[in-house]
């Protein structure tokens, strides 16, 4: 209470009472370190107004300094104490040290003293990661550059050695800056960071800037930013540059040169010369820009808005090239820049020419392609600047060979001509692979991770391509840890007054007077379907029969309306505020008969290549990856004119390759082992590893999807195209939590078909027929009001309650949740118990569904056991039961298991049920091949291969017999006569399945070996399982649509079915779970109840987390994600604690802990209770 | 887990007799007549390709110091006996080994176990057998005669460094002598 008053006093205080004022400073400093958060935070405030009250008097400073303002500060905010404080604690704390560093140079010395660089680095990386922390960025990077100011004016001439480290602290985080000026999405935290870079560089001796070009690698920055739209930004950069050339002209002349900042401003001049023409020629047609001025308030009394002068860029890029000619004089062309750059167009020149021919045996050319190819890969590559690379063309280069470019220019009607340019791309890829994975000699990186970097950090230049739409609507701040599965629709959603008019010269259609309220998320076909029948005169077929335009400018039936309407009027601009008139007013949009037939040519070229894809025997190729590589373009109509487009393709094609690269090298290996290159069936082994997936990921596009989602209107249907684009075709280039984030606020799109549509229905066309991803009509709106649906189920017949469950509410928009017959306990809890529950019983031994139920024997129950995951067991296509199993029951809980599966993942549900790689391949609609079976079954896959290999070589020989002179010997398996394997035609395991009628009396002999291998790889991935998966996805399919799932892959869809697999750190215990009434972290029970949880074993501790969350597994995201979080309360006992029980809140996580004596009472109690609880909801 | 007291009364409950009789049985049979009935095919009459397998191995198998057979009527689980090997500490001991041949042998490898307990870093206390080929090392190509033959190699000769019992394998390294003198006195203990 006492400090508000003196919040108060030092809030009406002037300057003249400063001074007294500032005798109050130490004790509010001793307040700082209170435990209490209030006290603290209007400790912080008072002292944060003191600072800013005493501003520019260095002399208060001091005394502030004194007073060890600085020392309390700095240890709130040390040793990660930072991301423990509260959301108005910490902008507190940097205010009032930027304040003080503002003003006083001591205090700035003092603060690096305290290592603030490593902090600020810290907390930097941490706020650039969690997407959520812009605003805390922004903050950092002012408090930066006011650390920055004493330094400048000292520092220069007098540089002391002391102030020299400070400056070498710097260095490291100008690079961060620099890292998140490219990725950030936010154009005003990139100007704040280019304005801080923009001070550095004017204060930095040309010594220090060379340093910094070294490891941050300012030149390539530059560039990046000035590719971007913003004239900001560009201008900002302009300056940096000009300044960065004044201090060392003929080094930074070089690195421009070989980076490509002259090139670029080469183009912005050339650009703001058009500019300026055209400016003149239209100047009222100039619609008022969204400028930055007015979210910087830069100059909030200025009502023209920008500060930059139309001319001003060019002026400064005019100064810019003048300089650069003058240097030109007296140097004459940098040749090794000329240098690799000349080599890097060569080499994908050459590349090209190669892949124009026709594949040749010429090994001669082969050779001398891939040893320059090592050469560019291991040598050149990591000295290439981005620049170069991107200028150079080398993405499409690079597709075009690997993709062998030749085949479609000339058309290939032949099949055989097909058949022989598929096998000379796989042969490519094979090889590029290979060069590729391996690491070369010294470094430790592999070629590809350094050329993704680089196609990632040249995607990062087309800024402009991916615009974020944002509207001044609804609520701009969404929680961004937790998103509501199913969108709540509180308000009418938006719509947009469209008048559809008839074109001018339009003469086959009638005209519509209308006007239609359209939905943001309707395309023109949906409009179309509406519309037609309204203007035509004849009743002709087709799919695109009306084309819109608006002012003249033809709509793209791939965006939405609403898009094409808000990037048309924002011409120009890179990201786009919508402001609140936009949607009053109503658009005039024209339609007239769409006359051009676009069948495609390339789709005739489609069918030809899937006809040829069912018949190539090799599964490899039917991927969908590799049609895309074929085509040598990416699916769906997109701009191919984009300059990310062909980086998008380079990088797809890459990231497939290293998804494929063990199928790839071991495809290379059996070759090799055919043709004798290698001895042994021991040797065909795999010795290259793919590079991580997160490699792959652009944290720019991440960020600009993030900011994207925070948008209120994004579930409405304000989805950018290249949202949608990216999702679908290049998912990885996005973050796993940023992809989960967009399922969970799209998933509903994709079920809830017509809640989506306008209420009054008839605007916007019915999305059950217009989307392909509809599937499932939904329950009444009218029940929308409520969200949960209770549902009770029997536990001693879960399955068919389970059953019964989700034929009745399987497909409903509402979340379900469990009450088990005869027991008290409702909400949460039971509602996971359930499905894990669920999950155990569909694992059990006797029902059939899994690979391993064989084996049981006869009367013993318990778990189909499987250390490589759960994968179905084929059941012939003959009989219908086997051992008393009927197919029928099994394709029945499949159907079960799909509908469980769907449930849990828009529930936000866990299930337990370990399920292979190979299953969730499945999910996630992806072709098996012969390459997945050593996943879930090693021996068999082992085995299968070698047999592969075997009849590879069989047949190798046999197309060259004259070159050994006995065959037979080579072909045996590893020295036995496959005869005398006593192998028939049935399947491995399961002597019922025969492969072929009367299998069990055909034995396998090198001569039928290939259809053995055949019908075993069909058995096991495709024909025998065929009617289980069908069942699983059909089941999905009616909750929502199973396409939707493949922006994942299989690692993430385990780790979003199946939670954390180990995220009991025990580094995180405390910080993840909270103590209260009459706990703290520091109380002794506590301390014991830490250690035994630390203590558990992974079975300990999943069923602890059974008992205290009724889930044994955690969410996605581990214990910190758990929400309500964790806690634990003391249990309020009387008489003897130690015979006291623990209990528990599942629904809440609550644990209430008795005070017990010791720990190791505590412990078996503890475990009685975990072995009790587990079951039944009776201790609560 | 069990020890020499599985077997009380024979020490040879089959020893070369028994595995004589096997293989008549299945060569005269060829499959369908068989007196082995083949497991897990209720009524089918052929023999499964496992089945048809095993029995080809148990005609075949003609290990002079090694038997093995199946023990029963059950034709995929096997009983085997090793002999000790001469100028081993394991010299003179009669070591029983348990096989189990899964459904989808060859594919997988047989379980093989030492009932008769035995001192050997390689062989624990409830008879597991660490050997490579039992494992990652499978393949269709290897028998179960193959198996008895590495498994008689490596009572011979212990591998220390890939050990499934630390402290033997620790003692074999630092005492041989020690090492043999227990591993002798077990087998005079269980193995006789």
């Amino acid at each position: 209470v006492a400090l508000k008053i003196v919040a108060e006093l030092v809030q009406e205080c002037d300057d003249a009472d400063v001074p007294k004022a500032m005798e109050a400073a130490p004790a509010l400093c001793n307040l700082l370190q209170s435990a209490d958060n209030t006290i603290l935070e209007s400790a912080l405030s008072c002292l944060g107004m003191l600072a800013a009250d005493a501003h520019g008097k260095a002399e208060h400073m001091d005394r502030l300094c004194e007073s060890k303002v600085i020392d309390t500060a700095m240890g709130l905010l040390d040793k990660d104490g930072w991301k423990t404080l509260g959301d108005d604690t910490l902008p507190g704390i940097l205010g009032l040290l930027k304040h003080i560093a503002s003003a006083s140079e001591k205090a700035v010395n003092s603060l690096f003293d305290l290592g603030v660089c490593d902090l600020l680095k810290q907390m930097i990386t941490y706020y650039s990661r969690s997407h959520s922390g812009s605003d805390k960025l922004e903050m950092l990077v002012e408090f930066i550059y006011q650390l920055m100011r004493p330094l400048g004016t000292s520092g220069q001439e007098n540089a002391t050695t002391e102030q020299n480290a400070h400056v070498d602290q710097l260095a490291s985080i100008v690079t961060l800056i620099t890292q998140v000026a490219k990725c950030g999405a936010l154009s005003s935290v990139c100007y704040r960071c280019i304005v801080v870079i923009g001070n550095i560089v004017e204060l930095s001796t040309p010594t220090f800037l060379v340093e910094l070009q070294k490891t941050a690698n300012l030149s390539s920055f530059l560039t990046c930013l000035l590719a971007r739209k913003n004239r900001h930004i560009v201008f900002q950069t302009l300056e940096v540059s000009k300044t960065l050339l004044k201090k060392h002209h003929q080094f930074f002349f070089e690195s421009f040169t070989k980076e490509g900042v002259k090139h670029v401003i080469e183009t912005i001049q050339a650009q703001e010369k058009n500019r300026n023409s055209s400016q003149k020629l239209k100047r009222n047609n100039n619609t008022q820009e969204w400028c930055l001025c007015f979210e910087l308030d830069l100059d909030s009394s200025s009502t023209d808005g920008c500060k930059i002068e139309n001319n001003a860029i060019l002026n400064l890029a005019e100064e810019i090239k003048k300089s650069f000619v003058v240097v030109k004089e007296n140097n004459k062309s940098p040749h090794r820049f000329g240098c690799v750059l000349k080599f890097v167009k060569d080499f994908f020149v050459r590349l090209n020419r190669h892949a124009l021919t026709v594949p040749t045996q010429d090994l001669d050319l082969c050779k001398e392609l891939s040893d320059i190819s090592r050469k560019f890969l291991s040598d050149e590559l990591p000295s290439t600047s981005t620049f170069t690379f991107a200028k150079s063309g080398s993405a499409k280069y690079l597709v075009d060979y690997l993709s062998n470019g030749a085949y479609l220019k000339s058309n290939l009607n032949n099949c055989q001509d097909l058949a022989q340019q598929l096998k000379e791309v796989q042969h490519r890829l094979q090889k590029f692979t290979h060069l590729a994975l391996k690491v070369s000699n010294g470094s430790s990186v592999k070629p590809l991770e350094i050329l993704v970097d680089k196609l990632l950090d040249a995607l990062h230049m087309s800024y402009d391509s991916f615009p974020v739409i944002l509207s001044d609507h609804g609520q701009r701040t969404r929680e961004s840890t937790m998103i509501p599965l199913r969108h709540s629709r509180t308000q009418e959603s938006e719509l947009l007054d469209i008048k559809f008019v008839k074109a001018r010269r339009e003469k086959e259609l009638r005209s519509y007077g209308g006007v239609l309220p359209v939905s943001l998320s309707s395309k023109p076909g949906e409009i179309e379907a509406v519309l037609w029948p309204e203007v035509s005169k004849g009743n002709a077929q087709g799919s695109s029969r009306l084309m819109f335009s608006y002012k003249g400018t033809k709509l793209q039936p791939s965006t939405t309306i609403f898009e094409s309407l808000v990037r048309l009027m924002n011409a120009g601009q890179s990201d786009i505020m919508i402001d609140s008139s936009f949607w009053d007013e109503e658009y005039r949009i024209s339609y007239n008969r769409n006359k051009s037939e676009n069948i495609s040519s390339s789709s005739s070229c489609n069918t030809q290549l899937f006809a040829m894809q069912e018949k190539h025997e090799q599964s490899l190729v039917k991927d969908p990856f590799f049609c895309t590589l074929f085509l040598g373009k990416l699916p769906g109509d997109v701009d191919e004119s984009d300059p990310s487009y062909n980086l998008l393709l380079t990088l797809k094609v890459l990231e497939g390759l290293n998804h494929f690269s063990y199928q790839l090298s071991m495809d290379q290996q059996v070759c090799k082992f055919a043709e004798g290159h290698l001895r042994s069936l021991d040797d065909l082994e795999v010795t290259i590893s793919p590079i991580p997936q997160h490699q792959f990921m652009s944290s720019l596009l991440t960020n600009k999807l993030e900011m994207q989602m925070q948008e209120g209107l994004f579930e409405d249907g304000l989805v950018p195209s290249w949202c949608v684009y990216l999702v679908e075709t290049c998912p990885f280039l996005l973050s796993f939590s940023a992809r989960w984030k967009y399922f969970c606020l799209t998933v509903h799109r994709s079920f809830m078909g017509d809640e989506a549509s306008a209420p009054d229905g008839s605007s916007t066309p019915d999305e059950a027929s217009a989307s392909p991803d509809e599937e499932e009509e939904s329950d009444a709106p009218s029940e929308a009001s409520k969200k949960m649906k209770k549902h009770k189920v029997t536990r001693d017949n879960i399955l068919e309650s389970a059953a019964s469950m989700m034929t009745k509410h399987g497909s409903s928009t509402k979340t379900i949740e469990v009450v088990f017959e005869g027991e008290v306990g409702t909400g949460r809890g039971p509602t996971f118990e359930f499905y894990s529950t669920v999950g155990h019983e569909l694992q059990k031994l006797g029902i059939g569904m899994w690979r391993g139920d064989n084996a049981r024997k006869a009367g013993e129950t318990g778990f189909v056991r499987s250390s490589f995951g759960l994968f179905p067991q084929p059941w012939s296509s003959v009989g219908t039961s086997t051992r008393g199993i009927e197919l029928s029951d099994v394709v029945k809980k499949f159907k079960l298991l799909g509908h469980v599966v769907a449930r849990a993942l828009l529930d936000g549900r866990i299930l337990d049920i370990p399920l292979s790689k190979a299953f969730y391949k499945i999910m996630l609609c992806q072709e098996l091949d012969i390459y997945d079976i050593p996943s879930f079954d090693p021996e068999l896959g082992k085995t299968v291969l070698e047999f592969q290999a075997l009849v590879k070589r069989k047949k190798f020989l046999e197309t060259s017999s004259e070159k050994t002179p006995n065959p037979n010997t080579d072909l045996s398996y590893k020295n036995v006569r496959l005869e005398d394997l006593c192998l028939d035609f049935t399947l491995p395991g399961n002597p019922e399945y025969e492969l072929v009628p009367g299998g069990s009396d055909k034995i396998v002999t090198l001569d039928n070996l290939e259809e053995y291998v055949n019908l075993i790889v069909d058995a096991t991935l495709k024909g025998g399982i065929a009617k289980q998966v069908e069942a699983f996805k059909s089941a999905v399919n009616e909750v929502f649509a199973l396409q939707t799932l493949r922006m994942f892959n299989e690692e993430e869809m385990e780790r979003i079915l199946c939670g954390e697999q180990d995220s009991w750190a025990s580094s995180k215990l405390e910080d993840h779970i909270e103590f209260e009434h009459g706990y703290d972290a520091s109380s002794p029970p506590i301390k014991n109840f830490l250690e035994i949880l630390r203590e558990f074993e992974r079975e300990d501790q999943r069923a602890f987390l059974q008992f205290t969350t009724g889930a044994p597994q955690l969410p996605l995201g581990g214990l910190a994600s758990l929400d309500p979080k964790l806690t634990v309360v003391r249990k309020q006992c009387d008489g003897n604690v130690d015979n006291e029980l623990p209990s528990v809140n599942t629904c809440r996580h609550f644990i209430k802990l008795p005070p017990y004596s010791s720990k190791e009472i505590m412990k078996t109690k503890l475990k009685y209770a975990l072995a009790e609880g587990l079951g039944s909801f009776h201790l609560s | 887990m069990s020890s020499s007291s599985s077997f009380p009364g024979s020490r040879f409950p089959f020893a070369a007799g028994g595995a004589g009789a096997g293989a008549s049985g299945g060569g005269g049979g060829g499959g369908s007549g068989s007196s082995v009935r083949p497991w897990g095919s209720s009524g089918g009459t052929s023999v499964s390709s496992s089945g048809k397998r095993i029995q080809k191995e148990l005609l075949d198998l003609n290990a002079s110091d090694c038997s093995a057979g199946p023990k029963g009527d059950n034709l995929y689980h096997w009983l085997s006996t090793i002999i000790g090997p001469q100028g081993s500490p394991y010299e003179g001991g009669i070591f029983f080994l348990d096989v189990v041949f899964p459904l989808d042998y060859p594919f997988k490898p047989p379980m093989v176990t030492f009932k008769t307990r035995i001192y050997h870093c390689n062989v624990d206390s409830t008879g597991a057998v660490s050997l490579e080929i039992l494992k990652d090392g499978w393949s269709p190509a290897l028998t179960i005669s193959k198996v008895l033959l590495a498994i008689k190699a490596i009572i011979t000769n212990p591998d220390p460094y890939n050990p499934l019992v630390e402290s033997i394998a620790r003692l074999y390294l630092t005492d041989r002598a020690k090492h043999d003198e227990i591993a002798a006195e077990w087998t005079l203990r269980f193995a006789r």
